[in-house]
C-alpha cells in the first residue's frame, strides 16, 4: 500500500533551491519544445488573411462586398499566375434548368471531355483532379463494380465495351447538401449545385455522401501551370480554388450562365454530350427526353433524382 | 464578490496541484506530454502541407480521425452506464465514482473535438459552424446534429463534475434541483450522442455498407462494452495509486453491463454478417472487401478477424464466473476495448468507403504524421484525465477541501520536511 | 532510492528529453511530406476541338487549294466513267483514286460511286429523288437514306453542337455529317485515349490485380 503522503511531495518556491531550479529547468524546457513544435507553421503561406477569415457566406455578400471580394480574387490570380483574370459573379437567368444526356452508343472513351474540363475549371493537375470519370463497362451491364478505370488500350472504343463518364449528376434531391453542415454547397434556381469556397470548412461529409463518388478535396495546395490558366473565371465555379476545399463539376458555370456549352460538349469528338434548358421545348436536350423512350439515371433507387440522363440509340 | 474570490481560490489551488505529485505522476506526464508534443508537431506539418500528409484520399476521405472520433463518442456516452445503476435502481456502491465516469466522459469528449478539428481542411473556418453567426444546417445535417449534442454533453458533464465536486470541497451538501435533473438529462443525452454519431453513417443512401438500420444499435451496444470495460481498468488505477476506496463489488456491477452489452453486440454483428451475406445482393460489396478481401485486396481481412476474435473470446469469458476474478477481468476488458476499437474504426469507418461508389478500389493506410497525431490527441485525453484525477481525488478523499485554505495540503507538510532532512 | 531522488532523475530525464525534442523539431527530422509523383501535362492534342476530318466546304471556307476536287481535269465531260468489280463484288477502285477506301456499308452493300455521285455531272451529288446537289452540300444526300439519323440531326441530338445554348445569346454551331463521318468509309474513327486517373498516393502494385 503506497504511502498516501508521499504523492503530495511539493516544496514550497523559494524554500529550496534545488527544488526551485529543477521546477524551472523542466518548464523551461518544456516550454522551448511546446514552441519548437510549432516550428513547421513557419512555412505557412498566405493561410489566410483578415479579410478573408471574415469574408460573409455568399448568399449574404451584398453587390458592393461581392464586387470587393472578386476584385480581391483577381489580385491574388494575378500575384500567383501572372495573367489578370476576368472574374464574374454570375446570377442563375430566369426560366432555364440545366440537363445533360448522355449518348452512350456515341461514347468511345476517349477522355477528351476529362482534360478540357480540367483545362477549363482550373483544376489541379499535381496532386490530379479530375471532376469527370468515364467507366468502361462490359455490355449487358450498369453495374459499376465491373467497371474499369485504369484503361489503356492503343485505340478506343474496344469492341464488347461501352463507355459511362460520371461527373456531378445536379440531383434534383441532392444528399450533399443535406449533409453539408455549414451550407457551404446549396442548389441554384437553374438546377447547379454549387460551392462556395471561401465558405467550406473541408469535412468531406459532401464527398462521404454523393452516391456518384463526384466530389473532389484539395488535399493540399493545388497547382495549376501558368501558361493552361483560363482566365475566364466565375465566383462560384473555375476560379482557383485553395488547400482545404471541396470542388465538383458545376456545368462549367462560367460558360452556361452566359448561355454557352459547357467544355466537355463542346470537346467531345462523336457528340454524345448533349446540353441545354430543358423547359425550351425546342432544346435538344428536351427533344431528346421527348423522343429517345428509356433512359438511364445512375443509381435512380437512390432518389437522388439526377439531372443527368444516360441513353442508348442504336 | 465573495463567491468568486472562494471559486478562484478552488480552481488555483486545483491548478496547482496539478503540477505536484511524486515520481510515478511526473514520469506518467512526462511521458504523456512528450507524445502530446509529437502530435502537436506532426499537426503543424499537416497545416502546412495539408491533409495530403494523411494517407487519406478522394477514394476514402475519412481515416483513422474519424474512426477515433466515432469510438470515443461511445466511450462519452458509456460514462452514463454509471449513473444509470446509482440514480435509478440506488446503488450505493457507484455512488461515488460517477464522478470518475463523468469525468472520463469529459476526457473522452476533448478528444472528440480535437479528432474532429485535426480532420478539417479549414479549421480557421471553425466559426462557421456556430449558429447565429455562420450558416449553422441544423436540422438537416446529422453533423449540425452531432455540434450540438457534443458540446452540449460536455457541458453537461462539466457542470454535474464541477458543482459536485466544489460542493465536496466546500463541505456542503449538493442541492439536489441543481444537479439531480440535469443527471437525468445527461443519462438520455448519453444515448442520443452516440445516436446522433451513428445517424451520420445511416443517414447516407449512397453507401450501402452504412445505410443499415443496424447500425445505431450496434453503436449503442458496443460503446457500452468497450466504456465500462475502460471504467473497471481505470478504477483500479485509481485504487492502487490514490489509496481511493473502491469496492470490489462496483467494479462486478460495471462488469454485469459489459457482459450484457457484449452478448448483444456479438448477436448484432451475427445479425448482420447474415444479412450481407445470406441474400448475395450487389450490396454485399464492401462487407466482403472487409471479411474476405475483393479482388486482390485484404488489406483489412486479419483486422476484423482479430477484432472478432477478441469480441468472441472476450464473451465467453464474461458469461464464465472465472471473470470474476480481477486477473481475468482485466484481461478481458482489453480485449474488449482493442476488439471493439478495430470493428468501429478500422471495421466500420473504411469498408464505408472501399469500393468507391463507382466501383473502384483504393485502400487506406494511415502516414506517420497521421498516427503521430492520433497517439497525440490519445495522450493529450489520458493527460486531461490524470489531471481531472489529480484535483477530484484528493476532493473526494477530504484532503483538499475549503477547511483547509491557506494550509498546506495534509500530508505535504511531513514529505516536505522529509525532503528537506534529506538533503 | 528514495522517492526524492527518483523525482530528481525523472525530472532530470524530462529535461533531457525536451531538449532533445526540441532540437529534433528545430531540425524538422521527420514527416516531410513525400514528393509527388510528377504527372506530365497532357498533350493539348486532347484539348483541341477540332473535328475529326474538314469537310469540303471547309475548305472551300477556309480558301485552300481545291484543285483535286476538279473532276473535269481527268475526266471527260458528258462521258459517265465506268466502274469495274472483281470476281468477290467488291468494287476496283481505280489507282488515281487510291485514296479512297471503300466502306460504306458492310458486304459490300453500298460499293457503287453513283449511288450517291451523278455519273452525268461529276461535281454533284444525287439523292434518288431528282435532286442534284453540290459537293458541300451532302448532307441531304445521308439524309435520304439515314432518315432518323437525319432527324436527330435536326434537332440537334446527333452529331456535335457546341457555341451558344441560348440563342438569343449567340449563335449555335452545328456540324455536317461530313465533318466527322467519311462519307466512303463513314464508321466513327476509333483513336488513343487520353491518358487515365492518377491516384494521390501511389500504389506499388503487388497482386494480380491492379485496383480497376
Amino acid at each position: 500500500m503506497p504511502d498516501p503522503s508521499s504523492e503530495f511531495r511539493v516544496n514550497p518556491p523559494g524554500v529550496d533551491r534545488r527544488s526551485f531550479l529543477r521546477t524551472s529547468a523542466v518548464l523551461a524546457t518544456g516550454l522551448a519544445a511546446v514552441a519548437a513544435s510549432l516550428r513547421p507553421l513557419m512555412d505557412l503561406e498566405d493561410y489566410t488573411t483578415v479579410e478573408r477569415f471574415l469574408q460573409k457566406y455568399y448568399k449574404e455578400l451584398t453587390p458592393a462586398e461581392m464586387d470587393r471580394v472578386l476584385q480581391r480574387i483577381a489580385n491574388e490570380v494575378e500575384k500567383q499566375y501572372g495573367i489578370r483574370p476576368h472574374v464574374r459573379d454570375l446570377k442563375p437567368m430566369d426560366g432555364v434548368e440545366f440537363v445533360y444526356a448522355l449518348n452512350l452508343t456515341r461514347c468511345i472513351g476517349c477522355r477528351k471531355c476529362v482534360h478540357a474540363c480540367v483545362a477549363e475549371n482550373n483544376q489541379s493537375r499535381n496532386p490530379e483532379i479530375q471532376y469527370i470519370r468515364v467507366l468502361k463497362m462490359p455490355h449487358g451491364t450498369l453495374d459499376v463494380e465491373k467497371a474499369e478505370h485504369n484503361y489503356a488500350p492503343p485505340q478506343v472504343p474496344e469492341p464488347g465495351y461501352f463507355y459511362m463518364p460520371v461527373q456531378c449528376q445536379q440531383c434534383k434531391n441532392p444528399p450533399c447538401v443535406k449533409v453539408c453542415p455549414v451550407h457551404a454547397t446549396w442548389q441554384e434556381k437553374d438546377g447547379i449545385t454549387v460551392i462556395d469556397y471561401d465558405w467550406c470548412i473541408g469535412c468531406r461529409y459532401c464527398e462521404a455522401a454523393c452516391p456518384y463518388w463526384a466530389r473532389r478535396f484539395n488535399f493540399t495546395q493545388p497547382s495549376i501551370p501558368k501558361e493552361r490558366i483560363n482566365p475566364d473565371m466565375a465566383y462560384l465555379g473555375n476560379r482557383p480554388r485553395r488547400q482545404g476545399v471541396m470542388e465538383k463539376c458545376h456545368f462549367c458555370i462560367q460558360r452556361t450562365r452566359a448561355g454557352r456549352y459547357p467544355a466537355c460538349v463542346e470537346v467531345c469528338p462523336a457528340g454524345a454530350r448533349k446540353f441545354g434548358n430543358v423547359l425550351d421545348p425546342n432544346s435538344e436536350v428536351a427533344q431528346i427526353l421527348r423522343t429517345k423512350r428509356v433512359f438511364i439515371q445512375l443509381k435512380e433507387e437512390m432518389g437522388t433524382s439526377p439531372r443527368f440522363f444516360y441513353y442508348f440509340d442504336v | 464578490m465573495r463567491v468568486i474570490r472562494d471559486y478562484g481560490v478552488f480552481l488555483q489551488r486545483c491548478a496547482r496541484i496539478a503540477f505536484v505529485g511524486d515520481w510515478r505522476y511526473y514520469a506518467w506526464m512526462g511521458a504523456l506530454t512528450v507524445i502530446v508534443l509529437l502530435g502537436l508537431n506532426a499537426y503543424a506539418k499537416q497545416l502546412v502541407s495539408g491533409l495530403i500528409s494523411t494517407g487519406m484520399s478522394d477514394q476514402v476521405s475519412w481515416g483513422v480521425y474519424i474512426a477515433n472520433f466515432t469510438f470515443l463518442v461511445g466511450v462519452a456516452a458509456a460514462a452514463v452506464m454509471m449513473v444509470i445503476p446509482v440514480y435509478i435502481y440506488d446503488n450505493e456502491e457507484l455512488h461515488d465514482l460517477v464522478i470518475f465516469g463523468e469525468l472520463l466522459a469529459v476526457a473522452a469528449i476533448l478528444m472528440c473535438l480535437a479528432f474532429v478539428t485535426v480532420d478539417l481542411g479549414r479549421p480557421d473556418r471553425f466559426w462557421h459552424l456556430i449558429p447565429g453567426i455562420g450558416q449553422f444546417n441544423f436540422p438537416a445535417s446529422m453533423l449540425s446534429w452531432d455540434v450540438l449534442v457534443l458540446n452540449g454533453y460536455l457541458l453537461l458533464n462539466l457542470h454535474i463534475c464541477g458543482y459536485l465536486l466544489y460542493c465536496r470541497y466546500q463541505g456542503k451538501k449538493p442541492a439536489k434541483w441543481f444537479y439531480i435533473p440535469f443527471v437525468f438529462v445527461a443519462i438520455v443525452w448519453a444515448v442520443s450522442i452516440h445516436t446522433v454519431t451513428a445517424f451520420l453513417y445511416v443517414g447516407l443512401g449512397g453507401r450501402p455498407f452504412w445505410n443499415s438500420s443496424i447500425v445505431g444499435p450496434r453503436f449503442l451496444a458496443s460503446a457500452f462494452t468497450a466504456g465500462p470495460a475502460l471504467i473497471i481498468l481505470a478504477l483500479q488505477v485509481i485504487r492502487r495509486i490514490t489509496a481511493y476506496h473502491i469496492t470490489d463489488k462496483a467494479l462486478l456491477t460495471l462488469r454485469a453491463i459489459v457482459q450484457v452489452s457484449m452478448l448483444i453486440n456479438v448477436f448484432l454483428l451475427f445479425n448482420e454478417v447474415f444479412k450481407e451475406f445470406y441474400s448475395g445482393n450487389l450490396h454485399v460489396v464492401s462487407s466482403k472487401y472487409l471479411f474476405v478481401g475483393l479482388h486482390g485486396h485484404h488489406a483489412l481481412v486479419p483486422w476484423i478477424w482479430t477484432a472478432i476474435t477478441f469480441n468472441l473470446i472476450a464473451m465467453v469469458l464474461l458469461v464464465l464466473p472465472l471473470s470474476r476474478s480481477l486477473k481475468w477481468l482485466n484481461l478481458t476488458c482489453v480485449l474488449c476495448i482493442v476488439g471493439i476499437w478495430i470493428e468501429k474504426g478500422m471495421g466500420l469507418v473504411i469498408p464505408g468507403f472501399i469500393p468507391t461508389p463507382l466501383g473502384q478500389i483504393v485502400e487506406y493506410t494511415p502516414s506517420l504524421n497521421e498516427t503521430l497525431i492520433c497517439l497525440g490527441i490519445w495522450a493529450f485525453g489520458l493527460l486531461c484525465y490524470t489531471i481531472f484525477l489529480r484535483m477530484a481525488v484528493p476532493i473526494m478523499q477530504g484532503r483538499l477541501s475549503k477547511a483547509n485554505e491557506g494550509r498546506e495540503i495534509p500530508g505535504i507538510e511531513a514529505a516536505a520536511q522529509g525532503a528537506v532532512d534529506h538533503a | 532510492m528514495t522517492d526524492e531522488r527518483k523525482t530528481s532523475w525523472v525530472l532530470f530525464g524530462l529535461v533531457v528529453i525536451f531538449t532533445g525534442l526540441t532540437a529534433a523539431f528545430l531540425e524538422n527530422l521527420w514527416g516531410r511530406p513525400a514528393p509527388l509523383e510528377a504527372i506530365p501535362l497532357v498533350d493539348r492534342a486532347f484539348l483541341d476541338t477540332a473535328t475529326v476530318r474538314r469537310s469540303y466546304a471547309d475548305l472551300i471556307r477556309a480558301k485552300e487549294d481545291l484543285s483535286d476536287f476538279d473532276c473535269y481535269a481527268c475526266h471527260e465531260k458528258n462521258k459517265p466513267p465506268v466502274l469495274r468489280y472483281d470476281a468477290k463484288q467488291q468494287l476496283i477502285v481505280p489507282p488515281e483514286h487510291s485514296d479512297i477506301v471503300m466502306g460504306h456499308g458492310s458486304h459490300g452493300r453500298n460499293n457503287n460511286c453513283f449511288n450517291c455521285h451523278n455519273e452525268t455531272d461529276l461535281t454533284t451529288l444525287q439523292p434518288r429523288d431528282g435532286r442534284v446537289l453540290k459537293l458541300e452540300n451532302s448532307t441531304p444526300l445521308c439524309g435520304s437514306c439515314h432518315g432518323p439519323t437525319y432527324r436527330d440531326w435536326e434537332m440537334g441530338i446527333h452529331g456535335r453542337t457546341s457555341g451558344y445554348w441560348a440563342r438569343n445569346l449567340g449563335p449555335i454551331d452545328r456540324k455536317n455529317c461530313v465533318n466527322c463521318h467519311n462519307p466512303h468509309s463513314p464508321k466513327f474513327p476509333g483513336r488513343q485515349p487520353a491518358p487515365g486517373p492518377h491516384l494521390l498516393h501511389p500504389v506499388v502494385e503487388t497482386g494480380p490485380n491492379p485496383s480497376h
